[in-house]
């Protein structure tokens, strides 16, 4: 009898089922979308931020820090130390390499180009290489020189050519150098001479810099197989105390701490790591870069939680807003049931069934578009699929079942408190 | 007449919201909620690019300023480019002025600074210790480098010694005995002076190498008047505004040439871009789907007084008459409802930003017209709507319950 009253209800009451029904549906796919897209943005966030170039670098580690700032001066702890090219490789086989995106080695150096010295620069701008492990990575400085592209005139130097370089573009300026012009480069007995590929607007210290490709620079410095440090971009968790710590020292942490430290994406854990596979290189972090990209981070997720709680509250309003208003609707029907006899428990009983039965249904199609809308919104705007993560179908469904019972309590004391010949008199 | 109808309208209006008060409050709960969601995300929508704005300033210095040629920047030119930029622009400026002096033996370059405009300029920057001030100007700070090398900790006192400005130093002379050459290190064309450690700044990148001073006292050290080798500016600005910005600060100060960091404005467009972008999607999607939600309550509302309009029917009112109830009451609902609603939306926006960023927020006060008529609009359709089929109807059907 039960049963067939639900059925009857939700057949007969459709177009009011239906209404409840959608309101689910809206306010669950909201708050789906919301929690996915809040969850996912940290990662996405960081991507994005990596434009800003490497946020780890590794040198030698007697290699003195002591260049100049503004490439304004030059001179002081002009460096002899090298790593090994072919160390550069093994950073994508650390335990968070799969957290870096991009890397390249530089070797500095100088030349004489028209009698004046010039620094060198070598590097792979674009490098596509097969791992030990059998994967294979595309990695180089173009992507983390991205404030180059706006301006670039010509063209990135390839990943075969030697014969080609890149120049500032005061550089090139001053030495009345365009592209497709050849340029001459001493280095003591050495010689080169190469083609300018692309001109380059930089605003920095690389203004006044050429840049070949590391077999060049090294062939013209004598240096084989030698550079002189390695830029990293890895996506990195912000520092909290745990790292602070780590970064001083990591033996001063217990056991438990280290675990939880290296098997962490943070800055210090990523420099620590690529330490072991770099011989003789010290990593550290680039501060500008990986402090600046914390403080965005949290406020950016800081912010989409905020407005994920605001949307997730008002979907939950709405959702027993919308319940308790069609309960008190129904009233005339319910106090027919309690002048028949029925008790109050049978009633709230047989409101309860039919609301979550409703819901349920309701929250499984809010559920799939609210994915849909996370999607867009990932498309749209970072171009790339939002992860789904499993975890928001239990909070969703957790935070559903209380917001239904919740907006039908008020209708359901209403409907205790009826006088059953008052509503069927219509008052 | 007239006077006698309108009475009567405003009665039944007044009347029917009144009587139905559990109802009234869904219906404004219902308003609020939407009300509240709308203004607080347009808020905080508009001042998105304000607030995060500021935060790349924490990136660092986004325009250095160099002189031109042998000229040296002096103090009259930062009160101008503080004018040329605009005070509320300026997160900082510190003038930075380096001179190379020689601890045991060995060169190192000091630079002097406004401290407390480059500890503005550079929030990333790791101060083990503290931070140096022009109150105390024998403590300065070094880069974790030199103190590495130098075995410096906090509280450890060295000896600078460097040449006097406009006087040349004299080499030590091979021949000379080891007290001349003394005499000459410590002659009236050098100066000397001991410093204590404050503070030891660690950046990952050149500044490390650098001792930081207060400027002030680097200058009467050196022995001359004020001179900026470079100036770092950190300026909320885009890529755009910063073009014209520095094209600006050549033309009224032609002895300076500014330079944007293309690093950091560059990128400041491409990331601030994609955050906007992210936080207009989600507000239109929560917008969206929060208008359609108010919507259906209110639709669900009206219902249900299907009985009572087939009633004012069948007692002789006119549809027009029935619709002109329906419209006040929608106005009125819409009204107080959306009221709440603006006022709780701004209390959120100002709880967001002052959370997220710690400022407080701008409200742009046209949200509350546009707000308030959005949800009349809303209320009055979503009434009207669901009670316009039984306009047309027998009333005698619908009282019958069918």
């Amino acid at each position: 009898m039960f049963w067939r009253m639900i059925t009857r209800t939700l057949v007969r009451q459709k177009s009011k089922m239906l209404m409840i029904a959608f309101t689910v549906v809206l306010g669950v796919s909201l708050s789906t979308a919301m929690m996915n897209v809040m969850l996912g943005v940290g990662d996405k966030v960081n991507r994005e931020l990596k434009v800003y170039g490497s946020n780890i670098t590794v040198r030698h580690k007697e290699a003195a820090l002591m260049n100049d700032l503004y490439g304004l001066s030059t001179g002081l702890g002009v460096t002899d130390k090298f790593l090994f090219e072919e160390d550069v490789l093994k950073i994508k086989s650390i335990f968070w390499g799969f957290n870096i995106i991009d890397f390249a080695p530089l070797l500095d150096g100088r030349a004489t180009v028209n009698g004046e010295e010039i620094p060198v620069i070598g590097t792979w701008m674009e490098k596509h290489a097969a791992l030990s492990t059998g994967e294979e990575v595309n990695t180089g400085l173009k992507a983390l020189r991205n404030w180059w592209h706006g301006t670039l005139k010509g063209e990135w130097l390839g990943a075969a050519d030697d014969g080609f370089v890149m120049i500032g573009a005061p550089l090139a300026e001053r030495l009345g150098l365009k592209v497709g012009d050849s340029v001459t480069l001493t280095h003591e007995i050495a010689q080169k001479t190469v083609v300018v590929k692309g001109i380059y607007d930089d605003g920095g210290a690389a203004d006044g810099q050429i840049i070949g490709t590391l077999k060049m620079a090294q062939e013209l410095m004598n240096l084989p197989g030698k550079v002189s440090k390695i830029e990293v971009s890895a996506i990195t968790t912000p520092d909290n105390d745990l790292a602070r710590k780590a970064a001083q020292d990591p033996r001063s942490l217990s056991p438990d701490e280290y675990e939880t430290w290296y098997c962490t994406a943070y800055a210090s854990a990523i420099c620590h790591q690529l330490q072991e596979v770099v011989r003789d290189g010290v990593a550290r972090p680039v501060r500008q870069v990986a402090e600046s990209e914390g403080t965005i981070l949290n406020k950016t997720t800081l912010l989409m939680i905020l407005i994920t709680i605001l949307s997730s509250i008002g979907s939950a309003l709405a959702i027993s807003n919308l319940i308790t208003a069609s309960v008190i609707e129904r009233s005339q029907e319910l106090g027919l049931l309690k002048a028949l006899g029925a008790h109050n428990w049978q009633i709230a009983l047989l409101v309860l069934v039919e609301v979550m039965l409703t819901s349920l249904v309701g929250g499984a199609f809010g559920y799939a578009l609210g994915i849909g809308f996370a999607q867009i919104i990932g498309q749209t705007v970072f171009g790339s699929y939002i992860e789904i993560a499993q975890m928001v179908i239990v909070i969703i469904a957790v935070i559903l079942f209380f917001v239904t019972l919740l907006g039908s309590i008020p209708a359901i004391r209403y409907l205790m408190n009826l006088k059953p010949t008052e509503v069927l008199h219509g008052k | 007449m007239a006077n006698k109808r309108r009475k009567m309208y405003l009665r039944m209006v007044t009347s029917s919201l009144i009587r139905r008060a559990s109802r009234l409050i869904i219906a404004v709960l219902a308003i609020a909620i939407g009300a509240t969601i709308l203004s607080g995300l347009v808020t905080i929508y508009y001042d998105i690019p304000r607030q995060l704005g500021r935060e790349f300033r924490s990136y660092g210095a986004n325009l250095l300023l160099l002189p031109k040629g042998d000229a040296r920047i002096s103090r009259d030119d930062l009160t101008r480019v503080r004018e040329v930029l605009g005070a509320d622009r300026i997160v900082g400026l510190a003038p930075y002025r380096y001179q190379t002096v020689k601890i045991n033996e060995q060169p190192y370059i000091i630079a002097g600074t406004d401290l407390p405009e480059a500890k503005k300029n550079s929030p990333f920057w790791y101060v083990e210790g503290d931070w140096g001030s022009a109150a105390k100007p024998d403590h300065v700070m070094v880069g974790r480098e030199i103190a590495n090398t130098l075995d410096l900790h906090i509280g450890d006192t060295f000896k600078v010694l460097g040449v006097r400005w406009g006087q040349a130093a004299e080499a030590s002379g091979q021949n000379l005995s080891a007290e001349e050459n003394r005499g000459r290190d410590e002659g009236d064309q050098n100066f000397s002076r001991r410093f204590t450690v404050c503070g030891i700044v660690t950046t990952g990148g050149a500044e490390e190498g650098f001792i930081f001073a207060d400027i002030d006292m680097l200058d009467e050290l050196v022995g001359d008047s004020f001179r900026g080798d470079v100036v770092e500016c950190s300026v909320v600005a885009g890529a755009e505004e910063m073009d014209k910005m520095t094209a600006e600060l050549e033309n009224r100060l032609p002895g300076i040439q500014p330079r944007a960091v293309r690093r950091l404005t560059q990128s400041q467009d491409i990331v601030l871009g994609k955050l906007q972008a992210l936080v207009l999607l989600v507000t239109v999607v929560v917008l969206i789907i929060t208008m359609i939600s108010v919507s259906t309550t209110m639709m669900a509302m009206v219902a249900e007084r299907k009985r009572e309009i087939a009633l004012k029917k069948a007692l002789g009112a006119e549809n027009r008459f029935v619709i002109g109830e329906l419209l006040g009451e929608g106005v009125l609902l819409g009204i107080i409802g959306s009221g709440a609603g603006v006022f709780l939306g701004f209390e959120f926006a100002t709880r967001v930003s002052l959370n997220v960023f710690g400022r407080a927020i701008n409200f742009p006060w046209l949200i509350v017209p546009v707000t308030i008529v959005v949800f009349v609009v809303i209320t009055v359709l979503a009434s009207i709507l669901p009670v316009r089929k039984v306009m047309d109807i027998h009333p005698a059907i619908v009282l019958r319950g069918e």
